[in-house]
C-alpha cells in the first residue's frame, strides 16, 4: 500500500477506507472521505469525514491508516470541495454515489483524466451554485432570529473542518469537535489556552499565567439564580456582557455543530452551569436563550463540556431551562435541529419527566387515572408537540375501544425507575431564585 | 373489534387520556399496529445527521434496553486528563459566599490591559530589568496601548510618546521591540481578537468572522418580507417631512423679515422724499447715533446726493463696502483682511454712518447697512455658512474689522518711518514728494508717468505710487503724446489674485482738484453725456465691440488728457485681484500680467459734475451691466476699467471670474464686505458708492430691487449687477483709504460697458 501512495494522488473528495478504533477499542475500516491533505514536514496529512458518522469524529489521518485499495475517486457529477473554501462544495452525504471503485491498474493510468474531471466537475459545480445564488435573490445571511444555522454553512469547507486542536480549559483539556472561528492565529497553536472563569483564549500558558495575575474573575460575570449544593446557575445577559458571551459561545461552537456565531450575542441570555469548589465556580455547561423567542423556545444553544457528559449535568440542564419557562408560565421547546446528543438528551429528559407524571397519578374514586396532552404540557412546561412525540417514542398511545389510551408497560416502568435511581442530579425549585423580565418593554434586547 | 374498520381519530390534544398499566387490557397487542395513526413527530434534526449510524444505534440501544447502555454511548473525541499544573495555575482559595452572588453592572470593566505578556516579551523584560525596572503589567499597558492605538496602521516613536508617559529609553526600547513583534505577528494584533466584519458586506461569507452586528430591524410578522422595507421607508417619509417643515418655517420667517425691512426702508425713502432729504444729510444726521454702534462705519463720500441714490440702489447686492474711518491713512496696511462676514449687516439694519468730520463738505454718506439691507439672499443660507467665521468681536475690538490679519505665505516688512510719520493732508509738499519720487516714464506704453516713486510690492509685483502735483503739468509735456496718468504695465508679473496692496503715497494733496478747475460742471456733464452716448451698447456687443469701445475710452480720456490733470490724477483700480490703489495726488499703478490700466473714465470728471442724470447713469451703468457683459469686462467691476477684451480674458480667468463665474467663488465675496471709503484730499469730492457688488451670475433674479432706485428713476432692471469684487482686491479694498477714487470709478467704468440704459 505505501508503495502505490506515491503513485496516486488522493485528492480531496476522494473515498476510501480508513483505519479506526471503536469505542471497544477493536480496528474498524469504516468508509471515509478525504476533505483536505496537508503536507507537513514531507509527511502528508489527510483530514477525513467518515461517513455516516458524525463530524465530530473527523480527523488528520497519517497515510498509512489509509486502504488505499479501496480507493475511489469522486463521482462526476458530485459537487467536490474546493481548496478555496468556496460555497460550491457540498459535504458528502452518506448516499452518495461513488461511480468508480479505482483499481489499481486503473488508477496509475486514468490518474491524469480523471483529475482533468474533477477539475472540469468542479467548475460545473461551482457554476451551478453561482445560478442558484442568483436566483434567490439576497445574498443569504441566516436569519436574524434563534442561534442555529442553516445548513447553508455546511457547505463551507472551512467550517466543515476542526481548527482548534486542543483547549485547555481549567484542569481539563478538550478536544474541539467542530470549526469555532476563534482568531485565525491562534488555530495552528497545539493548545489554546482558556481562562477558566472569563473564557479569554490565550496563545500560550505563559499568557495565561499572566492574565490570571490580572483577571480576579472566580465565576461567571453574572448573577447566580440558582444554588443547590455545589451546583450553581449564573445568568449573563449578552448585551450587557459581550465579552464573556461571545467567549463562552466561541468556546460552545468547538462542540456545537450547528450554533451560528454570525450574529452579536445581544438577544440572548446565557445561562452558565457551575460546579463550586474552592478555585471558584468551575463551568460545567450552560444554554443560552433568546431573550424574546417567537417560536416558543426556550432554549437556543444547550451544552455541557465534553468532561461532564453523562454524568446527568446535561439533563439538568435541560431541567433548568424548563424550571425557567415554569416561572415564566409558559411552554418552551428547543431551538432546532438538534443534535444527535441533544436528541438523545430531550428524549431522555421528556420521557422521564412525563413518565414521572403518569406514574405518580393516582386513581381517584377507584376510576382509571386520566390526564391529558395539555396537562401534560402545563405541568412540565414542555411542549405539546413534544409532549406527544414522546408519547409516540415511549409507543405509550394506543387507540383502543374508541380513544387513545396511555399504556404503561412493564419494562417502560422497570426502565424508569432504574433510570430515575441513576439520575441524582435536579433541579430544586425552591432554589431558584429568578424573576422574569419582559424583554419586549425595554424595545431592545 | 376489527382492524380494518378502524379509522382513528386525530389525537386531542384536550381530551384525557386513560392510563392503563400492563396487564390492564388482555388484548392489548391489537393495539399496536394502530399505533401508526398518530402522525409521527418530527425529531427536529437534520435528515442526514439522523441516520448517523452511531445515533441510530444509541436509538435502538435504548428501544431495546430501556436505557443507554454503556457500549452504546455515542462516541465523541476523548480529551486528555487532568492538567497536573492546574494547582499552580489557579492559586488561593475562593469561598462560596453566603449569598447568591449579584454582580454590579459595569462593575465588570477593569481596567487591565488585555495584552497579556508571553515567554518572549518576559525575556525582553528580563533584558530590560538589568538597566531599569519595567514591572510585566507596565509593559503590558504599554503594548496594550500601543496595540489599541494602531487601529489601521502602527503609532509611530512620536505617537506612542504620546502615547505612553514613560522614559525615553525604555519607551524607545519597548516601542522597537513591539514594532519588531508587530511585524513578526501573523494576526491583525498582538492582542488576539476575533475578526470583525466589514460593512461592505465583503466578510458575509467569512467563516471566521462572528458576532456581526444585527442591523437595526422592525419586528414583522412572518411572512411578510415587505413589512420591514415599508416600514423603514415610512421612517425615511417622516424624517424628511420634519426637515421640510422645520425649512419651510425658516424660509416663512426669512421671507416675514424680509418684507418688514423692504417696508421699512420704503418708508424711509419716502419720508426722505417728503423731507426734501435728496442729498442724504438728514438721514446721516438721523443715523449718527446708531452709526456709534458700528465700529467701524465708513464714510462713502459721494458726488452728489443723486449719486449717492443711485448708488444705494445698486447696493442691492450682496457686497456692502466698508468705509474706512480715517479720513487720512499714509501708514503702509499691507496685509489688511478686509473680511467681514455680513452676517453682521443682518443683525443690524440699522445705517451705520459715520461722517468724517473732516468732510464736512462731503454730501452724503452711505453706509453699510443701507447697502447690506438690500442684500436678500434668496438663494438660501449658504452664504452665510460661507462667510468667515473669524469674525471678531467689533464691540470690543477697536479695530474690528481693519485688524491686522496676518496672512499665511506672507512676509511683513516693518512700516518705514517715514510712511508711517506722514504727514496729513496737504502738509506734503513738493520737496517731501520729490524727496521720495521720481520723475517716471513707462517704457510700454511709452509713458510719462509724472512724478512717482517705485516699489516692489507683495506677491513681487511693481508698484508705482505716483505723485501727483502742480507739476504734473509740467511734465505732461515732457512726454505730450503718451503723458497719460494712465498705468501702463511694462512687465508682466503673475497674477496672484491673493495679493493685497496698498497705495503709501503720502503726498496727499489737495491742490489738484482745486488748482485745476477748467472745465466746467457743464461741461463735464456733456463729457459724460458723450461718453455715454459712445459707450452705452447694446448687451449684445462682441467682445471686439467691447474691446474697441474700451478702446475709444481710452482715446476719449487720452484726447482730454490735456484738460485738466485732476480729472485723471486719481485712480484706484481693483483688477483681477490687483488693486491700483492711488492717493488722491498719486496714482499707483499696477503692473500686472499685461494688464495696462490705461483706461478709466474720468472719475473726477463724474465726481464733480454728476448730476442727477449722469447720477443715473452711473448708476445704471453699474446696474445694468449684463453678465456676459461684466464677464468680458471684468476688471471693470469695482470701479475699474476693463481693458481691451483680449485682455480681459486673463483677468476675467483670475479675478472677477473666480468670483462670479461658479457658486463656489461668488459665495466668499460676500463675506468679504467692502468699505467705502472716504476719499482724501482732493478726491474727497469724489465719493464712490460702494459697490463691490457680488455678482451672482443671474442667480438672483429675484432680487427685490431697492426703493432707492425708484428714487433714482432707474430701470427695475437692476437684478444683475454686474460688479464683481475680486476677493484679493477685496481684500485689498477694504482697507484701503483711497476706495472712493476707486467707487467713483465704478460708474464710471461701466460706461465703457455695454449696457442698458432706461
Amino acid at each position: 500500500a505505501t508503495l502505490w501512495m506515491w503513485c496516486v494522488e488522493i485528492v480531496e473528495g476522494c473515498r476510501l477506507p480508513v483505519l479506526r478504533k471503536n469505542q471497544e477499542n477493536e480496528d474498524e475500516w469504516p468508509l471515509a472521505e478525504i476533505l483536505s491533505v496537508k503536507d507537513t514536514l514531507g509527511r502528508k496529512l489527510y483530514y477525513v469525514h467518515y461517513v455516516d458518522f458524525n463530524k465530530r469524529l473527523d480527523e488528520w489521518v497519517t497515510p498509512d491508516r489509509l486502504d488505499i485499495k479501496k480507493l475511489q475517486f469522486p463521482k462526476k457529477e458530485a459537487k467536490t470541495p474546493t481548496k478555496n473554501g468556496l460555497p460550491g462544495s457540498r459535504p458528502s452525504s452518506p448516499d452518495r454515489d461513488v461511480v468508480r471503485e479505482a483499481t489499481l491498474d486503473t488508477v496509475t493510468c486514468k490518474y491524469m483524466t480523471l483529475r482533468i474531471c474533477f477539475v472540469i466537475c468542479s467548475l460545473n459545480s461551482t457554476r451551478h451554485q453561482d445560478s442558484q445564488d442568483s436566483s434567490d435573490g439576497i445574498p443569504s445571511a441566516p436569519r436574524m432570529t434563534g442561534s442555529l444555522v442553516s445548513d447553508r454553512s455546511h457547505d463551507d469547507i472551512v467550517t466543515r473542518m476542526k481548527n482548534i486542536d486542543c483547549i485547555e480549559l481549567g484542569r481539563h483539556r478538550l478536544k474541539p469537535w467542530y470549526f469555532s472561528p476563534y482568531p485565525q492565529e491562534l488555530t495552528s497553536l497545539p493548545v489554546l489556552y482558556l481562562c477558566e472563569f472569563c473564557l479569554k483564549y490565550l496563545k500560550s500558558l505563559k499568557c495565561l499565567q499572566r492574565h490570571l495575575t490580572k483577571c480576579n474573575l472566580r465565576h461567571p460575570p453574572g448573577n447566580e439564580i440558582y444554588r443547590k449544593g455545589t451546583i450553581s446557575f449564573f445568568e449573563i445577559d449578552g448585551r450587557k456582557n459581550k465579552t464573556y458571551s461571545q467567549n463562552l459561545c466561541l468556546l460552545a461552537k468547538c462542540f456545537l455543530d450547528h450554533k451560528t456565531l454570525y450574529y452579536d450575542t445581544d438577544p440572548f441570555l446565557f445561562y452558565v452551569m457551575t460546579e463550586y469548589d474552592s478555585k471558584g465556580f468551575h463551568i460545567v455547561g450552560y444554554f443560552s436563550k433568546e431573550k424574546e423567542s417567537t417560536e416558543d423556545y426556550n432554549v437556543a444553544c444547550i451544552l455541557t463540556l465534553p468532561p461532564y457528559q453523562r454524568r446527568g449535568y446535561g439533563k439538568l440542564l435541560i431541567e433548568f431551562s424548563y424550571e425557567l419557562s415554569k416561572v415564566e408560565g409558559k411552554t418552551g421547546t428547543p431551538e432546532k435541529p438538534l443534535s444527535d446528543l441533544g436528541l438523545l438528551s430531550y428524549r431522555s429528559y421528556w420521557s422521564q419527566t412525563i413518565l414521572e407524571i403518569l406514574m405518580e397519578l393516582k386513581s381517584d374514586n377507584g376510576e382509571r387515572p386520566q390526564i391529558t396532552i395539555n396537562e401534560i404540557s402545563e405541568i412540565t412546561s414542555v411542549k405539546k408537540e413534544d409532549v406527544i412525540s414522546t408519547l409516540q417514542y415511549l409507543n405509550l398511545i394506543n387507540y383502543y375501544k374508541g380513544q387513545y389510551i396511555l399504556t404503561l408497560s412493564e419494562d417502560i416502568v422497570e426502565g424508569h425507575e432504574r433510570a430515575m435511581q441513576k439520575r441524582h442530579l435536579r433541579i430544586d425549585p425552591k432554589c431558584l431564585h429568578f424573576t422574569p423580565k419582559d424583554w419586549s418593554k425595554r424595545g431592545k434586547w | 373489534m376489527s382492524k380494518l374498520s378502524f379509522r382513528a381519530r386525530a389525537l386531542d390534544a384536550a381530551k384525557p387520556l386513560p392510563i392503563y398499566r400492563n396487564g390492564d387490557i388482555p388484548d392489548l397487542n391489537d393495539c399496536v399496529s394502530i399505533n401508526r395513526a398518530v402522525p409521527q413527530m418530527p425529531t427536529g434534526m437534520e435528515k442526514e445527521e439522523e441516520l448517523e449510524h452511531h445515533l441510530q444505534r444509541a436509538i435502538c440501544a435504548q428501544q431495546v434496553f430501556r436505557e443507554k447502555k454503556e457500549s452504546m454511548v455515542i462516541p465523541v473525541p476523548e480529551a486528555e486528563g487532568n492538567i497536573n499544573y492546574y494547582d499552580r495555575l489557579y492559586k488561593g482559595d475562593f469561598r462560596q459566599p453566603k449569598q447568591l452572588i449579584h454582580i454590579q453592572p459595569f462593575g465588570l470593566d477593569s481596567e487591565q490591559p488585555d495584552y497579556d505578556m508571553d515567554s518572549e516579551d518576559e525575556t525582553l523584560l528580563n533584558r530590560l530589568n538589568r538597566k531599569m525596572e519595567l514591572k510585566p503589567l507596565q509593559f503590558e499597558i504599554m503594548v496594550d496601548r500601543l496595540e489599541k492605538a494602531s487601529a489601521n496602521q502602527l503609532v509611530t516613536l512620536q505617537e506612542a510618546k504620546l502615547l505612553l508617559n514613560e522614559d525615553d529609553y525604555l519607551l524607545k526600547s519597548v516601542y522597537d521591540y513591539w514594532v519588531r513583534k508587530r511585524k513578526n505577528c501573523r494576526g491583525p494584533s498582538l492582542i488576539p481578537q476575533v475578526k470583525q466584519e466589514k460593512r461592505d458586506g465583503s466578510t458575509n461569507n467569512d467563516a471566521y468572522v462572528a458576532f456581526r452586528r444585527r442591523t437595526e430591524k422592525m419586528q414583522t410578522r412572518k411572512n411578510r418580507k415587505n413589512d420591514e422595507a415599508s416600514y423603514e421607508k415610512m421612517l425615511k417619509l417622516r424624517r424628511e417631512f420634519s426637515r421640510t417643515v422645520t425649512i419651510l418655517e425658516m424660509i416663512k420667517k426669512r421671507e416675514k423679515s424680509k418684507r418688514e425691512l423692504l417696508h421699512l426702508t420704503l418708508e424711509v425713502v419716502e419720508k426722505r422724499y417728503q423731507l426734501g432729504d435728496f442729498s442724504g444729510d438728514v438721514l446721516s444726521e438721523v443715523s449718527v447715533p446708531l452709526a456709534e454702534k458700528t465700529v467701524y462705519p465708513a464714510p462713502i463720500c459721494l458726488p452728489n446726493g443723486n449719486r449717492h441714490k443711485t448708488e444705494n440702489k445698486i447696493k442691492s447686492h450682496k457686497s456692502v463696502p466698508k468705509h474706512h474711518p480715517h479720513n487720512v491713512t499714509v501708514k503702509v496696511e499691507p496685509h489688511f483682511d478686509f473680511v467681514r462676514p455680513h452676517k453682521k449687516y443682518t443683525r443690524r439694519p440699522k445705517l451705520e454712518t459715520l461722517r468724517p468730520p473732516s468732510r464736512p463738505e462731503r454730501p452724503h454718506t452711505v453706509n453699510n447697512a443701507d447697502i447690506k439691507q438690500y442684500d436678500f439672499h434668496s438663494s438660501g443660507e449658504e452664504d452665510y455658512l460661507l462667510s468667515p467665521s473669524s469674525e471678531p468681536d467689533e464691540e470690543n475690538d477697536p479695530d474690528g474689522a481693519f485688524v491686522f490679519r496676518r496672512r499665511v505665505g506672507c512676509s511683513y516688512l516693518a512700516p518705514l518711518s517715514e510712511q508711517s510719520s506722514s504727514s496729513p493732508v496737504g502738509l506734503a509738499g513738493t520737496n517731501a514728494m520729490w524727496q521720495r519720487n521720481a520723475l517716471t516714464a513707462l517704457s510700454v506704453p511709452r509713458r510719462c508717468v509724472g512724478v512717482a516713486r517705485r516699489r516692489l510690492g507683495r506677491g513681487g509685483r511693481l508698484l508705482l505710487d505716483r505723485s501727483s502735483a502742480d507739476l504734473d503739468r509740467a511734465l505732461r509735456h515732457l512726454d505730450p503724446g503718451a503723458f497719460c496718468p494712465f498705468v501702463a504695465p511694462s512687465d508682466a508679473f503673475p497674477l496672484n489674485t491673493d495679493t493685497h496692496m496698498d497705495t503709501c503715497t503720502n503726498a496727499h494733496d489737495p491742490a489738484p482738484f482745486r488748482t485745476h478747475p477748467q472745465r466746467s460742471l457743464a461741461q463735464l456733464l456733456t463729457d459724460i453725456q458723450a461718453c455715454r452716448w459712445r459707450y452705452f451698447q447694446t448687451r449684445s456687443l462682441h467682445q471686439n465691440q467691447k474691446e474697441e469701445s474700451g478702446k475709444k475710452a481710452l482715446q476719449e480720456d487720452d484726447r482730454r488728457g490735456g484738460g485738466p490733470i485732476v480729472t485723471s490724477s486719481s485712480r484706484n483700480a481693483v483688477l483681477g485681484g490687483v488693486q491700483c490703489s492711488s492717493s488722491m495726488t498719486g496714482c499707483s499703478l499696477i503692473v500686472e500680467n499685461k494688464l495696462v490700466f490705461r483706461n478709466t473714465a474720468s472719475l473726477d470728471t463724474v465726481s464733480k459734475t454728476l448730476d442727477s442724470a449722469s447720477a443715473q447713469f452711473a448708476a445704471s451703468a453699474v446696474v445694468s451691466t449684463s453678465n456676459k457683459e461684466s464677464k468680458s469686462h471684468s476688471p471693470a467691476v469695482n470701479g475699474i476699467l476693463p481693458n481691451s477684451g483680449s485682455r480681459q480674458t486673463k483677468f476675467s480667468s483670475s479675478g472677477s471670474s473666480s468670483a462670479r463665474l461658479s457658486g463656489a467663488s461668488s459665495k466668499p465675496l460676500p463675506a468679504v464686505p467692502q468699505s467705502l471709503p472716504h476719499g482724501h484730499g482732493p478726491l474727497s469730492s469724489v465719493s464712490a458708492v460702494s459697490p463691490a457688488h457680488t455678482h451672482h451670475n443671474s442667480a438672483r433674479p429675484c432680487a427685490p430691487s431697492p426703493p432707492a432706485l425708484k428714487l433714482a428713476t432707474i430701470a427695475s432692471s437692476l437684478d444683475r449687477v454686474p460688479k464683481v469684487t475680486p476677493a484679493s482686491a477685496i481684500d485689498s479694498i477694504g482697507r484701503d483709504k483711497h476706495e472712493p477714487e476707486r467707487l467713483a470709478l465704478n460708474g464710471i467704468a461701466e460706461t465703457t460697458v455695454a449696457m442698458e440704459v432706461t
